[in-house]
């Protein structure tokens, strides 16, 4: 697949820069696409590529730099502008309206009149042409995630776009899904002469399905290459802007395959004893069984990690271990004691940490001060009767900031103010002082970069060998290979299987998290 | 008065309150739509009233003081508009502000003014008003209250047929994903406030210029209230919202005839037998979270 390189580029971005504030998002960015090219753009969280992105949408404008549309110097103030330009993306979130049906769906953004029947025609053409099945009646929350993104890919293709932008498309995808999405690229490329650039932070896909790659590190453009022509490993290095020297980096930019560091790694040990077991654990809601009899043991100094693509159940699960959801049937121990999960608070009580999966849903009071964070559990320790000991507060939240390198202004500042990494050692500082037995770690990792991710991985570690008993959910494959040593896989709200780590290859987990027995 | 008369007088006493509400009703259900929660539907409804007595009274001509309600109900549609959906101050505030606000004002100015009494014609349909039972309730009303068969199809069409509708419902149920596909969020909230705004102050009008023909105080009496409880009553589909309409119209008209009909009954209970229905329909449906996801909450562009 060599690029046809012509002379006029079907997209050409001109030093573009945008600013939030104080922070530059892209600093004088150049990028250029050409017509039957998948355009792979590599970057860090916070590398610039969803900000250049918006920019190319016509959502946010840009404070300096040129953009050229098959030569032509055009403004982009507008999403419909960029639509008239040919520029379409298939987003990942926030982009499909659940109450409505599929053609409603697909018929937003247009103009005129709403003629139901030529949608749904045109839906159906574009389904038969690349092989993307759906019903234009179906709505959308009756979808599941790979029905979903075909939604969102055939209403892009109906808008007949030059240019097709995908930000991370495969990160809800099974594997097979994944397959299928990059065959419909090819066709679009190949057969018919479009451009298409795929904003992606997994490596292997990069390699696997673009022509060249653009590399973006903090703003700036850091590498350009024709994808043949580097590896996986050189665009790690040039993604991190140094080498790739720890097991943990690689295998949180998606370096496969990853070896364990430790003599623990490759054998599976004996089971410890158990610090939280959950039997026959089920949600009902709405008439779907969002988890379905789950039994998982975690032992003291044990990390178990449930791994699975998003939306498996591995959200209800984090709900309901943090108190949230009382579960319709089973039971969950904690350090061997049955928990009665109706009481909010018993859970914290019986020595059950959990950093959550949206911090800033559950995790922390963001307007409120890094100490006041510290403590929210263990208000018992830091108050009298009625009135708080401000002095045993401080105290209490400088030894935690300090033993956690919490990275703050001031123990006053708010949460808000902090890096997401701090803010993400705030839970885990809070939820790893006093009595803890066991810690639930949901994407732990989600939106860090990878010197907080490094962190997170050690001190996840480090829990695990002081007795902790770890439950990491975790959809990272390289994540959950680097740091488990039982892995158990959930599949519709099911648990497919678990393996130690040793006997987890890739094809049996890839089985597994496909919903069949390996 | 035989059971049949004291039946028809009920019935026609129901619609005629009734039929106040399902104008109103009609713009909170599609304000509602959009994800704008509409607290001051009370104060447009009251403000019409007021400004339409008070024109009818300078003129002479109810009509007019039909259509300077409803442009009354626009400029505070306008006005919740722009205050919640453009400077975001909670609509919430801004609807309990404009509520208090218009009640306030309609109190002293009753006060400073006495009007003369106009209403609006009665419009009998031949053959139709002669029909038993419902013939004199439903074919024999003040001309305004016909508007209803237009207007109702109307709204209908508009919030589920329309590209505009289109748009307004994805407003109401996910802004952010709404403002990916290019649509303008709180230009389309301020836009179906300003047709609430229209409807409510048509339903107020009606009630001042149509039904009583004179202005008191505080006249709409929590009728703007009925109205929500009316689009929650009916689970934001709108044949059902005009059925909870209906129910909490007829309540009102038993209210006001039981005693006169010599039945004796707590009319304090009677008064609170529309909220109560409210209650109980709204604890009905709390579990099956028909409402649009956004409703009542404020979308800022860049902001998740």
């Amino acid at each position: 697949m060599t690029p046809t390189t012509s002379a006029v580029p079907i997209l050409e971005l001109r030093s573009i820069t945008k600013s939030y504030g104080s922070v530059t998002a892209c600093d004088a960015v150049d990028l250029r696409v050409d017509a039957g090219e998948i355009h792979g753009l590599l970057g860090e969280n916070g590398a610039g590529k969803s900000s250049l992105m918006k920019v190319l949408l016509g959502l946010v404008r840009r404070d300096a730099g040129t953009v050229l549309v098959r030569g032509e110097e055009v403004a982009l103030d507008s999403p419909q502008e960029a639509a008239e330009l040919g520029i379409g993306m298939v987003h990942q979130h926030f982009s499909l309206i659940n109450a409505l049906t599929v053609w409603e769906n697909v018929a937003l953004g247009d103009t005129g009149k709403v003629n139901k029947q030529a949608i749904c025609a045109g839906i159906a053409e574009v389904s038969a042409r690349y092989g993307l099945p759906i019903d234009p009646e179906a709505r959308v929350d009756a979808l599941s995630a790979g029905e979903r993104q075909r939604v969102e890919v055939v209403k892009c293709l109906r808008r007949n776009p030059q240019i097709l932008i995908l930000d991370e498309p495969t990160s809800v995808l099974t594997q097979a899904e994944s397959q299928e999405l990059f065959a419909v690229l090819g066709r679009v490329v190949q057969e018919e002469g479009r451009a298409v650039i795929l904003i992606s932070h997994k490596l292997a896909e990069i390699a696997q399905a673009t022509d060249r790659v653009t590399v973006l590190r903090k703003g700036r453009v850091a590498f350009r290459a024709v994808t043949a022509e580097t590896t996986p490993q050189l665009l790690a290095r040039q993604m991190v802007g140094r080498e790739v020297s720890l097991g943990d980096e690689g295998a949180a930019l998606g370096l496969l395959p990853v070896q364990r560091a430790g003599a623990d790694g490759g054998e599976a040990r004996e089971r410890q004893q158990p610090v939280l077991r959950l039997a026959g654990l089920t949600v009902v809601q709405g008439g779907v069984r969002v988890l379905d009899d789950i039994d998982l043991t975690v032992g003291a100094g044990e990390i178990v990690a449930l791994y699975g693509v998003e939306g498996n159940g591995q959200a209800m699960l984090g709900d309901v271990l943090s108190g949230l959801v009382v579960p319709t049937d089973g039971t969950i121990e904690v350090a061997g004691s049955r928990v009665d999960v109706t009481r909010p608070g018993v859970l914290s009580k019986a020595g059950l940490g959990i950093v959550p999966e949206d911090r800033h849903h559950s995790g922390v009071v963001l307007d409120m001060s890094v100490a006041e964070n510290l403590t929210m559990k263990s208000l018992n320790e830091v108050s009298g009767r009625f009135l708080v000991r401000r002095r045993a507060m401080l105290a209490q939240a400088r030894r935690l900031a300090d033993e956690f390198n919490i990275v703050t202004p001031s123990l006053d500042a708010p949460v808000r103010s902090l890096s997401g990494g701090n803010q993400q050692r705030v839970v885990l500082a809070r939820e790893l002082s006093g009595h803890t037995r066991v810690l639930v770690a949901a994407q732990p990792t989600h939106g860090l970069d990878v010197g907080a991710i490094e962190d997170m991985y050690a001190r996840l570690r480090r829990a695990a060998a002081e007795g902790i008993g770890v439950l990491l959910i975790s959809t990272e494959l390289e994540e959950v290979m680097a740091l488990a040593t039982w892995i158990a896989v959930i599949s519709s709200g099911q648990i497919t299987g678990a393996l130690p780590v040793s006997d987890a290859t890739p094809e049996r987990l890839g089985m597994l998290v496909g919903g069949e027995a390996a | 008065m035989s059971v049949l008369d004291s039946t028809t007088t009920i019935l026609s006493s129901g619609v005629r309150l009734t039929v106040p509400l399902a104008f109103a009703a009609c713009g909170e259900y599609l304000a509602q739509r959009a994800g704008a929660m509409n607290i001051s539907v009370e104060a447009m409804m009251l403000g019409a009233a007021f400004t339409s007595v008070a024109t009818a009274s300078a003129t002479g001509s109810a009509t007019a003081g039909l259509v300077v309600g409803v442009v009354t109900g626009l400029v505070l549609g306008f006005v919740h508009g722009n205050l919640s959906h453009r400077a975001q101050i909670n609509t919430f505030v801004v609807g309990l502000v404009l509520n208090a606000l218009v009640l306030g004002l309609t109190s002293y100015l009753i006060t400073t003014q006495q009007f003369t009494s106009h209403q609006v014609g009665v419009l009998s349909i031949p053959l139709l008003q002669d029909i038993p039972l419902i013939g004199e309730p439903l074919f024999s009303g003040r001309w305004p209250a016909y508007l209803l068969i237009l207007l109702v199809p109307l709204t209908w069409w508009l919030v589920t047929r329309s590209r505009w509708g289109l748009e307004l419902r994805a407003v109401g149920e996910n802004p952010q994903a709404a403002d990916v596909a290019g649509i303008k969020v709180n230009a389309r909230r301020r836009q179906a406030l300003l047709w609430c705004g229209a409807m409510a102050g048509l339903g107020g009008a009606y009630l001042a210029v149509g039904e009583v023909g004179s202005f008191n105080q505080n006249m709409t009496a929590g009728r703007g209230y009925i109205v929500i409880a009316a689009v929650i009553f009916g689970a934001w589909r709108l044949g059902r919202t005009l059925i909870g309409c209906m129910v909490f119209g007829l309540s009102d008209a038993m209210r006001l005839a039981l005693p006169a009909l010599g039945v004796t009954l707590n009319p304090q209970l009677l008064v609170a037998a529309p909220y109560l229905l409210a209650l109980i329909a709204m604890l009905l449906f709390a579990s099956q979270h028909r409402e649009p996801a956004a409703l009542g909450r404020p979308f800022q562009r860049g902001s998740t």
